[in-house]
């Protein structure tokens, strides 16, 4: 933390400085307040004959002190404001940064919730922490240590009372605070269930309503809302108790004050005066210490927070940039080996690099060395090597996921992957952009270890559509622009035509100026997953990835998309993961995955004739499909004898034709209204 | 304003009379779990302060006995406040006038005092606790109870967070205003009151004098905090811009890596971050300035009161014990206006979140209404002529006419947006038709018992909904009363034994908030067991499949087949082999039935259907 406000040391002192200065002026106050009364209204060393003069006199200074306390105070404001907000500003910042270095093993152990809690109220706690210390910790300081020394000036057997009530004070707040601690974690959980029941009502109230389950979810939530009224109460009922106790102590002891002091004016020590400056020093360093109860609370509460940011600035990116090319530039073997592939493009370029080193500064070598690897990438990039990989997710149960995966994927190619649920398709392809780092065996792509890139230069390799299409709140041009953030208007619209999204953008009003509403609300799954596929064809990467990212498409549009894909993207290598054998047909390869490794790898054909598994897929979505091809497009069947079988199978029952051709007659009026080719 | 500030400025002001405070030290009940930047209040004017604070006063209403203890307690702590300081300067006068034999009776009295004080407080804490927090349970369940009783248009028409804000932060403003401000409101006012008239009674000339004070307060307050507003305003809306952007970004981090936009995107948030730290620092110090600025009217005021009474007394106009009764009664007029100006946007604020939670409570329930129950229903589904737009002007379904015979597995399909789960909206009661009518049996579904209709009819959707509890509720969750046994059963027939079984508490693992910890393909087997545990009339499938592969679906299938043999059950798919052996297959598109067969039939006809099929299984994919 200190590293932090290292950089405000300057307002950090400048702050109690004036704090100083302000609580100064605070203690002086009193002391010419009572020389107003004393002395200038009641007259009492003059024997009762009051001083108009002293009063305006004095009035006026005093009335100057505490302006210039408040100007002190308004200025300490500034400063610890200065230091707390800036101090807050640098932590957000790099907690944000550090969040977004962050690997998906990281960010998956943290879970998004609670990385947003950190940056924001975390964040906000622990910079209020510090404005806090900085202005009241040594304000009150300052007017507990002043009030002690006041006091025992006017008399030291007032400082008995200060020395009996004080630590007893000191031992009420450690207990009620002791006992009232553990209960706001527990608050926070009850709140957070509260908000949980809540959240999936609204989000899910079409089963609520579907099973009829409102009455349930009402108790449900009653419960729930029962508990958290339940915790509340108990730490108001703690605090309740707390609030008089203190009184008691804090009024006993003003009694006892004013008791000593009828002794002591008794015996001519001090004066009647004197014990009324005293209560009024009481009064200030007790609450003095509840002011600190409160402050030592907030400090344990800033701290939870404070340990909450460090567990984040302290995570090293499990997955961090290798090498990259530009510092391998020098060993000028390396980088031969490395691109050996590409070693007759690389002549020229090599040499363009040297020329570029001579002429211009070393930064330059790494802009050069860019811009080799995109006109490079346009002829002949994209080749993807899986060599004896094996992973398992690094937070799992330890379970592998993928088992000894040999796999090459040669540029321009199109790889269809295939598999059950949970097979490992997804995590296969997570190695490529290293999403995750395998566990064994090493990702080459372009003929180099995936580990040895720089990762930005690996990922602009790339482009990925995922599943679960994200995209954000601001426009679908800026959504797009993601892919590519200079692309021209008909790059744009190029892409979001290839994806099948143009149509729909344009039936938008605003078209590419919609605005995404918030988590792409407003729009289908449909229309989202082609938006996130747009933004990655204008990527223009000569890798691409689709991870499923299919699945809520119509069949046409899915099939248009790929027709798409063939024509335009004919060099970039494609990775495809679908459901539908249809869909990958037509792969120049499909990677059939079955529990973690690849159970079969080649073009369709050659699958239906080897591959056990391919069949049964095949046979549980295109049972009928011979039939079709045989009666309808007279193609050569591709099936196999089991699929006839199959076909055969799925003969309906002459009862059925009957119903369904005695709906028949009921349908006209819709057909009717249908638009028919 | 802070809290931390009203206590500070209220410290310093109050020392002398600190012994009777009987506020609460209000950080420490700042609950955790309260959204928010600390300290920060943007004042928001409610519309109708009068209806919402009619309202309000229902909820308390509900309390009587205890707002009338409370009323009554903060009396008794009003008279003792202004009582004890009067005991204290006694005893003083005692010990100034040597009478030290009376001195012990004052103390007694004054040790009285203060225990009733003590009690008062703690009773008044107590109840205002208690209070608050059966006032607020209210407020939150009549909320919740209208929310899932809200038609399904609401929620689909309106932005979640803001439906979940208003059970969370304005219920939550409403609660900490309940519970801090309303004794404090009382024992103000009465305080003022009876300062006021102590004041007035003892010499309306310095009373008038008096006022200056408090016009320079309202006056200053009002000018702070008019540029306070205009701040805070700014500060709250850059904090929601950029908590906006941390939650889409975290949220979305995978997209954010895949394009290597992590700098773009820090460079963004440190822009807004840097901004809302400016306009921070600048709230801050204007919020911060308040209290100063309070310090140095309030001691104008003294200055005011000790001249013109010193100038009245010399007059012979008024004794010298009254001015010194003006001085503190001048503090203790201070104080209350002080905390009232201050709790004043706090109660605009609560206000305006309360008229937002009734805004919902005031929303009409679902439409529930019909007698028909579905007891020995077949589950004969027909659409007559129906007419639907969500939204008046765009169309969805034209003349959707269509009979389900009992029994039948019906298959609805064609492009995104024709209206598929239009339909299953419309037969579920989710949204009702325009015009037409949809039959169960014959009957009318407006006719239907709402609850009893969508009892009978099981639905799968393709966004998946599960629940933070275990997977044994989850299953359970169509069916109560199901045993072990039937929800095993069903867990089978959807394929998802076997993947629970192999989890280390089987049926007994809690899910995480919406099923997080299973995938995609999971949560839909889950969902699906759900649905068939319900053991329903009618089943409704949209696309519950999608995320499954096809070997796993087709054994779902031939367990369907088997559950589902006598009744109806309706399924929206794109993938065409899911629906291949449908009984019946409509063919949407833009909203209208362009086609209706079995398969064969439909092939035969060489229509959309075909087109639709021969593009799936061509293999001009790729």
């Amino acid at each position: 933390m200190l590293k932090y406000l290292k950089k405000y040391w300057f307002f950090a002192l400048l702050a109690p400085l004036f704090m100083i200065g302000e609580a100064s002026m605070d203690l002086l106050q009193p002391r010419l307040m009572s020389r107003i009364v004393d002395d200038g209204v009641l007259g009492l060393n003059h024997g009762g004959a009051g001083d108009l003069n002293l009063v305006l006199t004095t009035g006026v200074r005093m009335i100057g002190f505490v302006a210039l306390g408040g100007f002190f105070g308004v200025m300490c404001g500034v400063f610890a404001n200065l230091c707390s907000q800036n101090f807050g500003n640098d932590m957000r910042k790099d907690t944000f940064r550090k969040i977004m270095s962050l690997s998906f093993q990281q960010t998956d152990q943290f879970s998004t919730g609670s990385l947003i809690t950190r940056v924001t109220n975390d964040i906000t706690q622990i910079q209020n922490l510090v404005a806090q210390i900085i202005r009241g910790f040594i304000r009150n300081i300052m007017l507990m240590g002043g009030g002690i020394v006041c006091m025992m000036s006017l008399d030291l057997s007032f400082g008995a009372v200060v020395a009996c009530a004080f630590p007893l004070l000191l031992v009420c707040v450690v207990f009620f605070i002791s006992r009232v601690n553990p209960f706001f974690s527990l608050l926070q959980k009850k709140l957070d269930r509260v908000n949980s029941v809540m959240q999936e009502n609204v989000t899910g109230s079409r089963v609520v309503k579907a099973y009829v389950r409102e009455e349930y979810e009402k108790k449900r939530f009653g419960d729930a809302n029962q508990e958290l009224v339940d915790t509340q109460l108990r730490i108001l009922t703690i605090f309740s108790y707390m609030t008089p106790i203190m009184n008691i102590v804090l009024n006993l002891s003003v009694v006892a004050v004013i008791r000593i002091g009828a002794f002591r004016v008794q015996e001519g020590a001090v004066t009647p005066g004197n014990v009324m400056a005293a209560i009024t020093y009481l009064s200030q360093i007790l609450n003095g210490v509840m002011m600190f109860a409160m402050i030592f609370q907030n400090i344990s509460r800033g701290m939870a927070s404070y340990r909450r940011i460090r567990e984040v600035l302290d995570c090293e990116p499990a997955i961090a940039d290798g090498a990259g090319v530009a510092d391998k530039a020098g060993a000028g073997d390396e980088t031969g080996i490395a691109d050996k592939p590409d070693a007759g493009d690389l002549i020229g370029t090599v040499d363009g690099t040297d020329i570029a080193g001579k002429i211009g500064s070393v930064d330059k070598v790494g802009i050069v060395d860019e811009g080799r690897i995109s006109s490079e990438g346009k002829k002949k990039g994209g080749r993807i090597e899986f060599r004896n990989v094996s992973f398992a997710y690094p937070n799992g149960s330890g379970e592998t996921v993928l088992e000894n995966i040999n796999l090459t994927i040669e540029p321009g190619e199109t790889l269809a992957i295939l598999g059950a649920t949970g097979s490992g398709k997804s995590s296969l392809v997570n190695l490529i952009p290293r999403f995750y780092d395998a566990t064994e065996g090493e990702v080459l792509v372009d003929g180099r270890n995936v580990k040895d890139y720089r990762l930005k230069e690996l990922r602009d390799k790339i482009a990925v559509a995922l599943q679960k299409s994200e995209l954000f709140g601001t426009t679908i041009r800026e959504n797009l622009l993601w892919g590519k953030g200079d692309a021209s208007q008909e790059e744009l619209e190029q892409a979001a035509r290839d994806a099948q999204a143009e149509e729909f953008i344009r039936s938008k009003p605003e078209g590419f100026e919609t605005v995404v509403a918030e988590k792409g609300m407003s729009l289908s799954g449909g229309q989202k997953q082609r938006l996130s596929i747009s933004r990655a064809l204008l990527k223009k990467a000569e890798i691409l990835i689709f991870d499923d990212s299919t699945s809520a498409l119509d069949l046409k549009t899915e099939a248009d998309l790929y027709d798409a894909l063939r024509t335009h993207y004919k060099g970039v290598t494609k990775i495809i993961i679908a459901q539908r054998i249809a869909s990958v047909k037509g792969a120049d390869r499909i990677a059939v995955i079955d529990n973690g490794t690849i159970a079969a790898c080649a073009p369709h054909a050659q699958l239906m004739e080897t591959s056990e598994i391919y069949q049964d897929i095949y046979k549980s979505q295109l049972k009928a499909e011979k039939e079709l091809d045989m009666e309808v497009l007279g193609e050569a069947p591709v099936g196999e004898p089991e699929v006839k079988a199959q076909a055969e199978e799925s003969v309906r029952e002459p009862e059925i034709k009957v119903q369904a051709e005695a709906q028949a007659p009921d349908m006209r009026n819709g057909e009717g209204g249908g638009d028919h080719e | 304003m802070s809290e931390e500030r009203n206590g500070g400025v209220n410290q310093e002001q109050n020392a002398s009379q600190a012994s009777l405070q009987n506020q609460q030290p209000r950080p420490a009940m700042r609950m955790p779990g309260m959204r928010g930047p600390r300290g920060v209040q943007v004042v928001e004017k409610p519309k109708d302060v009068r209806k919402t604070m009619q309202r309000l006063v229902k909820y308390f209403q509900y309390e009587k006995g205890m707002v009338f203890g409370l009323l009554l307690v903060v009396v008794i702590l009003v008279v003792c406040s202004v009582y004890a300081p009067k005991l204290q300067s006694e005893a003083i006068d005692r010990i100034t006038e040597g009478k030290f034999g009376a001195l012990p009776g004052v103390l007694i009295l004054m040790l009285v005092v203060y225990g009733i004080t003590a009690l008062c407080t703690l009773i008044q804490s107590l109840l205002s606790a208690h209070l608050s927090q059966r006032i607020v349970k209210r407020l939150r369940e009549e909320l919740f109870e209208r929310i899932v009783n809200l038609p399904i248009k609401y929620l689909d028409t309106h932005p979640h967070g803001d439906i979940m804000s208003r059970m969370t932060n304005d219920v939550e403003n409403v609660s900490l205003t309940v519970s801090q401000s309303l004794s404090s409101i009382v024992s103000g006012v009465l305080t003022i009151a009876g300062t006021v008239f102590m004041m007035v009674y003892l010499c309306w000339q310095l009373a008038i004098l008096s006022c200056i004070t408090v016009v320079l307060t309202l006056v200053v307050t009002k000018f702070l905090s008019g540029k306070m507003r205009t701040f805070f305003r700014k500060r709250s809306a850059l904090l929601g811009q950029l908590n906006g952007t941390v939650e889409e970004m975290v949220t979305g981090y995978k997209t954010v890596v895949a394009y290597s936009h992590q700098d773009q995107v820090v460079e963004d948030f440190e822009k807004t971050s840097n901004e809302l730290t400016r306009v921070g620092i600048i709230a801050e110090i204007l919020g911060g300035s308040m209290g100063p600025v309070m310090n140095v009217i309030n001691n104008i005021g003294f200055v005011i009161i000790a001249a013109f009474g010193g100038y009245f007394a010399l007059n012979g106009l008024i004794s010298i014990g009254t001015i010194s009764a003006f001085i503190v009664y001048a503090k203790q007029f201070g104080r209350p206006i002080n905390e009232i100006a201050q709790l004043y946007g706090q109660i605009q604020t609560a206000v305006a979140g309360a008229e937002r939670v009734f805004a919902i409570m005031e929303e009409p329930k679902e439409d529930k209404s019909g007698s028909h129950t579905m007891d020995g229903a077949k589950g004969v589904i027909s659409f007559r002529h129906v007419n639907f737009s969500y939204v008046p002007g765009k169309q969805i379904l034209y003349d959707f006419d269509l009979d389900v015979y009992a029994g039948h597995k019906v298959a609805l399909v064609g492009a995104t947006g024709s209206g598929k789960t239009t339909v299953v909206n419309l037969l579920m009661r989710f949204y009702d038709i325009d015009s037409g009518e949809i039959q169960i049996d014959g009957v009318n579904i407006k006719d239907i018992d709402c609850n009893d209709l969508r009892r009978n009819t099981a639905i799968v959707l393709q966004d998946t909904v599960l629940f933070s509890d275990t997977i044994r509720s989850n299953l359970k969750y169509s069916n109560l009363e199901a045993s072990d046994e039937q929800m095993i059963a069903a867990a089978q027939m959807s394929n998802c034994h076997k993947m629970i079984r192999r989890l280390a508490e089987g049926y007994d693992t809690v899910l995480t908030e919406s099923g997080q910890n299973l995938s995609q393909g999971q949560r839909q087997l889950l969902s699906i067991g759900r649905a068939f545990l319900a053991d329903p009339k009618i089943l409704i499938l949209d696309e519950a499949t999608s995320s499954v592969d096809t070997r796993t679906e087709k054994h779902i299938q031939d367990a369907m087949v088997k559950l589902m043999k006598d009744r109806t059950s309706l399924i929206i798919a794109h993938r065409l082999s899911t629906i291949q052996d449908a009984d019946f297959i409509v063919v949407l598109d833009q909203g209208r039935i362009v086609e209706t067969g079995n398969h064969e039939e439909l092939i035969a006809k060489r229509g959309r259907y075909f087109e639709l099929y021969r593009r799936q299984f061509e293999g001009n994919a790729i």
